[in-house]
Formats: structure tokens, C-alpha cells, sequence
């Protein structure tokens, strides 16, 4: 039976006035962690917790991270769940409350200050938070189709916000005692439920469904994702419930084995896709994309080593700090580097030709950013992630010194991109 | 494959050549090697054209553009006629309605 649909909505996107802050907003977060980071070189040689550190990892995990992916999913969530997104009010709140509460609470982490800006900060990220899952919420039970892809979005949500929530009963630990133990206690459950909750759950989520459309794959394969999506489930509640009943560390081995079986078969998902390709050509955005993929595994394998090495009560603090590096500076960016200069030029090239396709010839959206500076951000950004890996392990300020420089050319030439898309001015046809 | 349901094939020939100027930016093929298009049909007496077509995706983020895109392209191919546009998702697009011709394009792009 055919379904004929002749309304409007059905090619109604959200509104680019929505999206671009929030990449403008995580593109100079990362500009701002790599300054932070250039400042704290030498605390990487030190132990993890402490104020710089703490600070770099949340503008890394919320200013860049977490705001490019609420920008995108502002985007991208209609094509996955095949309805309008609810509200872009709730979309601009929690634009506005997370743009407020990240800086506050990042300047509390970087001075270690746990006073009202903390608790602002906080409550503030944790508003932003609510109104992103109750717009995704009311998004999705309008949507017509059940999907997996959705359902990985929405639980991700639903993580992000129990994130926040234990984020923000941290720093009213910092201030009057109300948990049982301090808080660094919980600081691996905290990141934990953050990184495999709505990190990787997100990005396997949307992953799943942009990297087949952009490489114009026949593969499809609902059964596997939803294989996928309850192991990573099952590893993060396992974890949760281990985390407040053993004490041995060794028992940490299956959450991790069970979400190490998730991402490989993920691994075969993306190979699969990629084999039953019709466009043949790769672009570096995909590439870069597409290695993120397998950049996950770096720091799965360290997590794997710092659990036997626990099981002999060794505490090796270079490689705890590694395997967050890896995390933030590795796969997450890789990741946002490859789909900012997928989906940017495609929301600019919306706004400025959408009245032109057809009438003559109108640039390409690839045109809109300058490919040799991606290229050159590409390389700055592997070396200096490479480097400041090996500066860690090797507790070599020259080394870190090196690689947070390079870290800080890398930001410098995405935000010039960035920047020369969000310019660029319609071409005289 | 690549079949346009049609009443009348002189004219959905021209058509056809109008719609190849719309490209679907991202994948950088044209609407009509892509498989976009359905069924164009035309009422010579009122003077009507109703064309059915889809996009890759439901709620695509090209789509108004495509879709306003093949719209006035059509109209300038025909300024006396009235052209009805619709959107069809069932059945859904398949990389498999990508025309012999765009398979050779994105092979060599």
C-alpha cells in the first residue's frame, strides 16, 4: 500500500538557529581544555585527582562532548525516530542552562572551590539535562515507528541525567558530608555511567544509523544492534551493582567482558557496513569517523589492565590517567572531529542554498570548510595525542609540554574551520 | 533498479531532464539516478502534473531543499501547468533504486 504524505512537516527539520550555538559552544570549550591542558602539563605527572585535571576532563566531557552531541541530536533525532522534534524552547533552555553551568562548575573544579558556583553550576547542567530528556521523551511517544536507534538515544539520555544527578550529589558531598563515603569514592561510578551510559551508548545509537547512510550501505541489521544495546545495558548495571557490593576487584572483569563483546560486535557492524558499500570512495571525515571506531578499544584494553592490576593492589595512576586521556582526548574527539565536518557543513549549506537547489549550480557542502587544514588539524591532533600518551607513561614534562602544544594548534585549526563555515557567505550564482 | 510509473513518456522524458539538476547535496548524485522519483503523471486537459517521490530518509535534513528544489524545476520545464508534489515513504528508499548510471557515478566518486 502506498502512503502518500503531503504536508510540509514531513520535510521539517529542526531549525538550524538551535544546533549551531551548540557547536559554536563545544567548539571553543575544546579550544578552552586545550589551554587548560597547556597550563596543566606537569599535573600529569602527579597523581589524577586533583583540580586541573578534574577541570580539563569536565570541559572535555561537557563544554565539548556532551554540547556537540545535544546540538547534533537536536538534528539528527527526527531522521532516527522519523517524527519532529517537540520543542525547540526546551531546546534553547538547555542550551542556555548548560551554557551557564558548565563554565560555573568548571571554574569551581579548576580553583577547588565548592561554593555556590559548584552548586549553581551544578543544579543548572542538571536543569539543562532534564529538559533535553523530557523534549526527547515526548519527541519519541510521537513518532509513529519504534526504532532501535531511538531507544539507544533515549536511554542515553536517561543515563546522562543520573550522571548529572550523582555529579551534583558529589558537590553537596564536597560541602556538608550526605553520602556515606567522601567523594572521590564515587568518582568511577560517576564517570563510568557518564562514558558507557551516554557517551558510548549515544554514539553506538547514532553511529549505527549515520555511518550505513553516509557510506551508503546496503547492510541493515536491527537484531544485532539490539544485541548491542542490552550488553552494554547489562555491563553498565552489572558494574552498578558490583560497585556497591564486592570489593574485589577481579569481578569487574564482566561488566568489562560483556561490553568488550558489545563493541566488537559493533566493530563487525561498522566492517560490515563499510564492505556492502555502493559509494566507494571514503572521505577523511568518515575515515577519521571510522577510526574513532577502533579507537575505543585503547581504552577498554588499558581499563583491562588496571582491573588485574588491582587484583594484585597495584594502583598504577599514569594509566588511570591514560585511560581517561584515551576517552576524552582519543576516541570522543576523534569522533566529533569526523561528524562536525559531516554534518556542519550540510546545517550551513541548509541555511544558505536551501532556496537554490535546482535554480544553477550551488558549491558542494564539502566546499564550505578548507580540507587542507582538516587534514593538518588531523595529523596535529594524532601526533599530539600520541605524544602526550607517551608523556604520561613516561612522566616527561618535555614530552607533555610538546603534545599539549600540538593539542592546542589542533583546537586552534578546528575552530578556524569551524569559524570559516559559520562565514561563509552565499557564492554569486 | 530505477522505473518512473508514468501516463505519458514524452513528456515525463522532459521531466526527467529537469530533475536531473536537483543533486542530493551530501551524496553529491541526482535525484533521478538516486531513485527518488515515483510516479509523474499528467493531466493534459487541466493542465496538472502530480509527481510521487521520497528522500533517502524520512525528516532528512536536505529534504525541504530537495523537495522545493524538484518542485521549481518542474515548474520551469512546465510554466503552464500546476504541479502537486507528494512524499512517499512507503515503500521506503532502497540503495537498490540507485540507477545503473549513478551505481558507475559512486563507484568513481
Amino acid at each position: 500500500m502506498a502512503v502518500f504524505i503531503n504536508d510540509t512537516s514531513t520535510v521539517k527539520n529542526t531549525s538550524y538557529k538551535v544546533v549551531i550555538p551548540f557547536y559554536v559552544y563545544a567548539a571553543i570549550s575544546f579550544l578552552v581544555a586545550t589551554i587548560l591542558l597547556f597550563f596543566s602539563g606537569e599535573d600529569f605527572t602527579q597523581h589524577y585527582f586533583q583540580p586541573h585535571i578534574l577541570a580539563v576532563t569536565h570541559t572535555m566531557a561537557l563544554g565539548w562532548g556532551t554540547m556537540i552531541i545535544l546540538g547534533a541530536s537536536y538534528q539528527l533525532v527526527p531522521v532516527l525516530i522519523e517524527a519532529e522534534l517537540f520543542s525547540n524552547v526546551l531546546a534553547y533552555a538547555s542550551f542556555i542552562l548548560a551554557g551557564t553551568g558548565i563554565p560555573l562548575l568548571i571554574y569551581s573544579l579548576y580553583f577547588f572551590q565548592f561554593t555556590w558556583t559548584a552548586l549553581a553550576g551544578a543544579i543548572c547542567i542538571n536543569a539543562a539535562i532534564l529538559a533535553y530528556v523530557i523534549n526527547l521523551a515526548v519527541s519519541i511517544s510521537k513518532s509513529k515507528t519504534e526504532n532501535v536507534h531511538a531507544t539507544f538515544a533515549f536511554t542515553a539520555s536517561l543515563w546522562l541525567f543520573i550522571t548529572t544527578l550523582i555529579g551534583l550529589l558529589l558537590v553537596c558531598n564536597f560541602q556538608h558530608t550526605i553520602l556515606p563515603e567522601a567523594s572521590v569514592h564515587y568518582l568511577s561510578l560517576h564517570a563510568h555511567i557518564g562514558i558507557v551510559g551516554w557517551f558510548l551508548l549515544l554514539i553506538i545509537g547514532v553511529g549505527s544509523r549515520l555511518i550505513p547512510m553516509f557510506l551508503i550501505s546496503k547492510y541493515d541489521t536491527p537484531k544485532r544492534l539490539w544485541l548491542i544495546y542490552y550488553l552494554l545495558n547489562i555491563s553498565l548495571l552489572t558494574f552498578i551493582i558490583f560497585f556497591f557490593s564486592v570489593t574485589q576487584s577481579i569481578y569487574y572483569l564482566i561488566p568489562l567482558i560483556v561490553l568488550l563483546a558489545a563493541l566488537v560486535l559493533f566493530i563487525i557492524f561498522c566492517r560490515k557496513a563499510y564492505q556492502q558499500r555502493i559509494r566507494k570512495k571514503v572521505d577523511e571525515q568518515m575515515k577519521l569517523s571510522l577510526l574513532s571506531v577502533i579507537m575505543v578499544l585503547l581504552p577498554v584494553f588499558i581499563l583491562l589492565v588496571l582491573i588485574v592490576l588491582l587484583f594484585f593492589t597495584v594502583v598504577n595512576v599514569q594509566l588511570v590517567m591514560v585511560y581517561g586521556f584515551t576517552i576524552f582526548f582519543g576516541w570522543i574527539t576523534a569522533i566529533i572531529f569526523g561528524m562536525t565536518f559531516k554534518t556542519l557543513p550540510f546545517i550551513v549549506w541548509n541555511k544558505i542554498y536551501h532556496a537554490k537547489a535546482g535554480n544553477t549550480k550551488t558549491p558542494n557542502p564539502k566546499d564550505l570548510f578548507n580540507a587542507t587544514l582538516f587534514t593538518a588539524m588531523g595529523w596535529s591532533y594524532l601526533c599530539g595525542f600520541g605524544l602526550f600518551v607517551a608523556g604520561i607513561m613516561a612522566a616527561n614534562i618535555f614530552l607533555l609540554q610538546t603534545a599539549t602544544v600540538l593539542l592546542l594548534i589542533t583546537a586552534v585549526l578546528y575552530n578556524w574551520n569551524v569559524l570559516k563555515m559559520l562565514m561563509h557567505k552565499p557564492a554569486k550564482l | 533498479m530505477n522505473e518512473v510509473i508514468t501516463n505519458n513518456d514524452v513528456q515525463c522524458t522532459t521531466a526527467l531532464a529537469a530533475l536531473h539538476n536537483i543533486i542530493d547535496p551530501e551524496i553529491g548524485l541526482n535525484i533521478v539516478d538516486l531513485g527518488l522519483i515515483y510516479q509523474i503523471d499528467f493531466d493534459e486537459t487541466a493542465k496538472e502534473i502530480f509527481m510521487s517521490m521520497t528522500l533517502t530518509t524520512q525528516y532528512c535534513p536536505m529534504g525541504a531543499s530537495i523537495k522545493d528544489g524538484a518542485e521549481r524545476v518542474l515548474q520551469h520545464a512546465f510554466p503552464q501547468y500546476t504541479i502537486h508534489l507528494q512524499l512517499l515513504f512507503d515503500p521506503p528508499w532502497r540503495p537498490s533504486r540507485i540507477s545503473e548510471e549513478g551505481q558507475a557515478f559512486l563507484n568513481r566518486y
